[in-house]
């Protein structure tokens, strides 16, 4: 289980992985963390001509405070984002969600960027990104361009990305809300049969200004539970409206079959772990926690 | 015949000496340890970035070898387990004989590194932490019951007293 | 307390036996100091990889090789008919009885029958480019009609996978006693249902691996194999390859895990040891993790259709499991698991019974031997059934048990299925079980959370298991290729040690250190003293290896039997040195005294018994003995486990609170190496019950999750901490008192969660008869019932 050959490039700047990118006019690929990335290769499931180092780029694993957003390099790696002081303030979700990702070696190397760009249906990045409603910052020679987390992911593996662009940042709104994420997988840091993960500001009365639910594992990509966040948002998170809202969930999820789990499984847990993530996110309000 | 291969110059300390050698892009770094080097003692179990038999301190981090390629550590500090090796055992390899934390000693190598920097980064741990923390490394011999308490015992050590719950 | 047999032992000296010694392979072990076979890169050494079936079965109608030879590096590309005529079909180990033998060949025969079949062979000077040459090898299949179920592989339309066979059931084996139909009549309740067993992988952490290194001109072979039985390998390849032994060598020094699958050739090391004799060069192939899914033996795969009728007072009537094997495309070279058959009535005693083994041909990768070899299938099937049957007349499972089992004065005891047992009192590890868990406050607790909601339950599952053979004769009629011996050589050095020379190759068992307690309890020395040297068929006496839990009970009797000679002889030589009478002689720490003073150390003598400068009349010189010893029947460990589980019912998921074992294995040489055994079988155990399978896409035939990230072995964060508990009943038909322990862990864990379960969830009335025991497959038996309602 050896890579096929391949010409191997070490970039320097975003510049310079971007010519290139543009040079093998597609048959390259970006490595970042190689958590996905080198298992393809060995496998000889991907065998492009050349594999760009990004390693290398200075200024790509940046963690900045930006007003109200909190902007992550691509090249941010997992166990920069769990230990991260500002992280663990300004976003807890990505710095909870960010331990259900393999183990200890997987987040010494795995990238934010990376994930994104990899578009696991069950990434736990790809999810928060979607629930914070980050924004994905894309990068090509011809210039930059900003594409908001949901509209990001297009398919198992696929995304907007062009062959040519790359992802340089990751913007995430700060606000003051209150997060939870409850996944079911078969084994400890394995991939995710079905997380699912939400993002409620608190309004003064115990209600909810807002909720944000986003379901991983159930459908081609991450999706945010469009009508459910609607149904909640403005509510106190009562169990009907709870109940309704994992229903909403439902409809909106086509969730695959695979070795891990049936279809009609995952569809079987959607309204569960809707319901335990909401309600994990009023126990949490309650306790003041996040 | 092999002349036509494209190589690239690998500059690297693994141990603390530097080693330099022109290899293939493709090479696998744990390859690259074992049939380059000849540091056989890291492992190879599926070359897919599951089992961890290849773990090795990266700048001094657990990564999985067989996930990275060999230019990819060129200016960089590579530990393994030969690392450890003196006259007399290093505390964390006694606490694994102690405890009978090994049996076929294959996922051996790739414990101790893991435990190594867990013990470098000094974090109080619970039980349940420390499996999580060792989960990237499985073994099939001894149910890793034993191991955990090698590694508990190691890091209590290392800790002075209470360094794990 | 059970009456056993008292031991005859002379030893009053001494004992490193029973202490909890840490073990000397972990000096070189936990250096990264071992040699695996890829630690060994020889000059000149070129790489083997393999073009595989990627079909579940095809003929092969053209191979075109011209772009794979003409890849610079490319040394040597082996089609079928390169090597089909040079090499014999290889030799099964352990045929299965009155069964066709249908041997591998080193390559697909004109039709490939398994996905992952090796089918050409490339030789180059990088395992990289060599995998780029099999790229390039174009092979035109011709897909044909598969099967890969092995309830529809019995059906009359069934494909047939061995044309000459005219069916795809290999043999049928019934088995009984009494009479089944009659005692099913006269039960008070019967109950009976389909089981399924799920396939799994033994999944070693090193793969399967060889080196194989031919010397042209002088024409000899050494391989460095990765095995459990380099002898038997040795003898295997010679009859292959059409060598004499004599050119073979196998060395085999440390082994990354074995667990059955490593026993015996495979094609592959046929295919590495082709390549070597042509190109007169080292080759290595080093299984990646992908062939590893298609081609090493997989395990377990059963139906099993069991029947119990028990009395209402709940006295076991009848028991009946009639099972098909879903064996694979062709024999394993240790044929199919047999122990379901042989243990099928476990502890318990019942006038009737019937077993029948039926090994069925499928086209998947075939099963061979795993820890168990059959045991833990057979014994989820009967302790879930009893646990049903105690269900149904309402006895507690703890006393359906106690009341059928086998007891103490009942033994020895022929069971139904053949075996007989030595000895053990069953009932004593199950009361130690029930009461550590704390039977009784569970069941309180389990009726409070009741009344709160949440379904708590406790489960138990017993076993009696067969380690080692009841002696060679017994394998002879089996027509086995082995016999149930060791031989050790011990010979003293001249630094006043001993070397210990076996066969049996370091696979995790701790031999090394095992095998030096009792070298240096019977001779006199301290285990510092003795060295153990093992798994090089030169220099070691020929051997069966390290399977069957039987390489203690065996190896531990040769070594007493030569250690025996050699403390014997150093008596004598030294009573002739001092000149006292040699009854006057005690071997102690390494020192002779005589009771009447004069003392010599061990090393003065085997020094001068080297040099023979000194040797009483007619004594030969030297120092060492090679012994042999054969089981005179086998003896049989034992035990429960028990399981606490909650379960959340609306979504399937469970956890395992707390696991229990407790066991009998006799007298135990090293504790914390038995607890090592226990631990691990028991994690393998937990793997297959809870997580583990090898999943065929029934519409395709093709192998779903041939990957290390698709199957779905236990990290440590999965696993609950195992407590453990033993009684110490001696086995009087062994040396030393010793029952085998390698096995029992894997056998009673998937009985005990099942029964767990079941238990929770008695008020919704679910029965399980499947395993992996997924929180999918508990929700799919909750939605049924509620689906009925
Ligand atoms: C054992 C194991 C367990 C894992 N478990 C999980 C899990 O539970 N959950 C989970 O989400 N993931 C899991 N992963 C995958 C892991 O998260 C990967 O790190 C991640 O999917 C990819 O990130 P990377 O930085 O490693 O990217 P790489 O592997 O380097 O690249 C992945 C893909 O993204 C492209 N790419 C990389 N960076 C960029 C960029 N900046 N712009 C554009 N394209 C880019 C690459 O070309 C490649 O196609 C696991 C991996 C392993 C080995
Ligand atoms: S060999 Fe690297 S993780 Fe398995
Ligand atoms: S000791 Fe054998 S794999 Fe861990």
């Amino acid at each position: 289980m050896k890579p096929a050959p391949f010409v191997y490039e070490r970039a320097g700047s975003v510049e310079e992985a971007l010519a290139m990118l543009q040079r093998y006019e597609g048959d390259a690929r970006l490595l970042a963390g190689g958590q996905s990335l080198v298992p393809l290769l060995n496998m000889r499931l991907l065998m492009p001509s050349a594999v760009i180092d990004v390693n290398d780029v200075p200024g790509l694993d940046e963690i900045r405070e930006e007003g109200d957003e909190v902007a992550i390099g691509a090249l941010t790696r997992y166990s920069r984002i769990e230990w991260s002081p500002t992280l663990v303030s300004r976003l807890p979700l990505l710095t909870e969600t960010v331990r259900y990702v393999g183990d200890r070696q997987v987040r010494t190397r795995g990238t934010l960027g990376g994930s994104l760009a990899h578009a696991d249906p069950t990434g736990e990045m790809p999810l928060a990104a979607i629930a914070l409603g980050a924004t994905v910052v894309v990068q090509s020679q011809a210039g930059r361009r900003a594409v908001p987390a949901e509209e990001f992911f297009l398919g198992p593996y696929y995304t907007v990305l062009e062959p040519e662009e790359m992802v340089v940042e990751v913007r995430f709104p700060v606000r003051r809300t209150v997060s939870a994420i409850a996944e079911h997988a078969r084994r400890h840091g394995d991939f995710a049969v079905i997380s699912v993960a939400a993002v409620g500001e608190p309004n003064g009365d115990g209600g909810w200004k807002s909720v944000r639910v986003a379901l991983g594992g159930v459908a081609d990509t991450p999706i945010l539970a469009v009508e459910a966040s609607a149904l909640l948002s403005g509510t106190s998170l009562e169990p009907d409206v709870v109940a309704r809202a994992g229903e909403m969930a439902l409809a909106a999820a086509d969730p695959p079959t695979d070795v891990r789990a049936s279809a009609d499984y995952r569809r079987h847990l959607i309204p569960i772990y809707v319901r335990r993530t909401l309600e994990l996110l009023q126990t949490r309000r309650s306790e003041g926690a996040r | 015949m092999t002349e036509t291969i494209e190589t690239v110059r690998v500059s690297v300390k693994v141990n603390g000496e530097e080693a330099v050698r022109d290899v293939e892009p493709r090479r696998q770094l744990v390859d690259f340890l074992r049939h380059d080097l000849g540091l056989t003692g890291t492992h190879v179990g599926c070359e897919q970035g599951v089992c961890g038999m290849c773990t090795v301190l990266f700048d001094g981090e657990p990564i999985k070898s067989c996930l990275m390629l060999a230019p990819q550590a060129d200016g960089h500090e590579i530990t393994t387990v030969e690392s450890l090796n003196g006259e007399e055992l290093h505390p964390l390899q006694r606490a694994f004989k102690e405890h009978h934390g090994l049996q076929c000693g294959y996922c051996t190598p790739a414990m101790l590194m893991t435990a190594l920097a867990l013990g470098r980064r000094g974090v109080p741990l619970d039980r349940e932490q420390l499996e999580e923390e060792l989960a990237g490394v499985l073994c099939r011999c001894t149910g890793y019951q034993k191991i955990y308490d090698a590694v508990e015992s190691y890091l209590a050590e290392t800790a002075g007293s209470g360094g794990t719950a | 307390m059970t009456e056993i047999v008292e031991r005859q032992t002379e030893q009053t000296r001494k004992s490193f036996i029973g202490q909890r010694r840490t073990r000397v392979e972990d000096e070189r072990l936990v250096r990264g100091l071992g040699r695996f076979v890829d630690d060994v890169d020889p000059p000149r050494l070129v790489h083997m990889a393999l073009v595989r079936c990627p079909y579940p079965r095809a003929r092969i109608v053209s191979i075109d090789a011209s772009a794979a030879r003409a890849l610079p590096g490319v040394l040597e590309v082996l089609l079928p008919e390169d090597v089909l005529e040079r090499t014999d079909p290889i030799t099964i180990l352990r045929p299965i009885p009155d069964a066709p033998a249908i041997m591998p060949r080193a390559l697909a025969d004109g039709e490939a029958l398994y996905e992952g079949q090796p089918v050409v062979s490339v030789c180059a000077v990088s395992r990289y480019i060599a995998e780029d040459a099999a790229g390039l090898i174009e092979v035109e299949y011709e897909p044909q009609p598969f099967v890969v179920d092995v309830l529809k592989a019995i059906e009359d339309d069934a494909p047939i996978l061995h044309e000459h066979m005219g069916t795809n059931v290999v043999v049928t084996n019934p088995r009984g006693d009494g009479d089944p139909e009659r005692g099913f009549e006269e039960s008070d309740v019967v109950v009976e249902d389909t089981f399924s067993i799920n396939r799994v992988s033994g999944l070693p952490m090193e793969t399967r691996a060889i080196l194989a290194d031919w010397t042209p001109g002088v024409k000899t072979l050494h391989v460095r194999a990765s095995t459990q039985a380099p002898h038997l390998f040795r003898r295997q390849l010679a009859q292959s390859l059409r060598l004499p032994e004599a050119d073979i060598r196998v060395t085999c020094d440390d082994v990354g895990g074995a667990f059955g699958l490593k026993l015996g050739i495979f094609a592959e090391d046929l295919l590495a040891c082709v390549h070597s004799m042509d190109l007169g060069r080292p080759v290595k192939w080093v299984e990646d993790r992908m062939e590893f899914f298609r081609g090493a033996t997989q395990a377990r795969e059963s139906v099993h259709q069991a029947k119990l009728g028990v009395s209402s007072d709940g006295l076991i009537v009848s028991y009946t499991n009639r099972y098909y094997v879903d064996a694979g495309a062709h024999n394993s070279p240790m044929g199919s698991p047999m122990l379901s058959s042989l243990m099928f009535q476990g502890p318990y005693k019942f006038p009737n019974g019937y077993v029948e083994r039926n090994v069925v041909l499928t086209n998947k990768v075939p099963v061979g031997a795993y820890r168990g070899y059959g045991q833990p299938e057979g014994s989820f099937v009967r302790e879930v059934l009893l646990d049903r049957a105690a269900r149904k007349i309402e006895m507690d499972r703890l006393e359906i048990r106690r009341k059928n089992f086998i007891r103490p004065d009942d033994m020895p005891w022929q069971t139904i299925g053949g075996a007989k047992y030595d000895s053990g009192d069953y009932r004593a590890c199950l009361d130690m079980a029930a009461e550590t868990i704390g039977y009784e406050d569970v069941l309180l607790r389990q009726a409070e959370a009741r009344a709160d909601g949440r379904y708590v339950g406790v489960g138990f599952g017993c076993y009696v298991e067969m380690t080692g053979y009841p002696g060679s004769k017994f394998l002879g009629k089996h027509n086995a290729q082995y016999g149930a011996h060791e031989g050790v050589v011990v010979r003293a050095n001249r630094s006043g040690g001993v070397d210990v020379y076996t066969g049996v190759p370091p696979i995790g068992q701790s031999t090394e250190t095992a095998f030096g307690q009792v070298a240096a309890t019977v001779i006199g020395l301290d285990p510092g003293n003795v060295r153990v040297f093992a798994g090089d068929t030169h220099g070691t006496p020929v051997n069966t290896g390290s399977f069957a839990s039987r390489t203690l009970i065996a190896g531990s009797g040769a070594i007493e039997r030569a250690g025996r000679e050699v403390r014997e002889k150093a008596l004598r030589v030294a009573a002739h040195m001092l000149d006292v009478p040699v009854e006057t002689l005690e071997l102690e720490d390494s020192v002779i005294t005589s009771t009447q003073g004069p003392r010599i150390t061990f090393e003065e003598v085997a020094l001068n018994a080297f040099y023979a400068h000194r040797m009483p009349e007619g004594e030969l010189p030297g120092l060492e003995a090679t012994a042999y010893y054969d089981p005179i029947s086998n003896a049989f460990a034992y035990g429960t486990a028990a399981a606490i589980v909650e379960v959340d019912p609306e979504s399937g998921e469970f956890t395992l609170e707390r696991f229990l074992f407790v066991h009998d294995c006799g007298t135990q040489v090293n504790p914390l190496l038995v607890e090592g055994q226990l631990h691990g079988g028991i994690a393998q155990a937990l793997g297959a019950a809870l997580f583990e399978e090898i999943v065929y896409d029934q519409e395709s035939g093709q192998l779903v999750n041939g990957s290390m990230i698709d199957y779905f072995m236990p990290t440590a964060a999965d696993l609950p901490r195992i407590e453990l508990g033993h009684t110490e009943v001696a086995s009087p038909v062994t040396p030393f008192g010793v029952r085998g322990i390698g096995e029992s862990g894997t056998i009673p864990p998937g009985a005990a969660v099942a029964n767990a379960l079941a238990d929770a969830l008695s008020p919704f009335g679910v029965d399980i008869n499947r395993l992996p025991l997924t929180a999918e497959y508990v929700w799919r038996l909750l939605a049924a019932k509620q689906a009925a309602r």
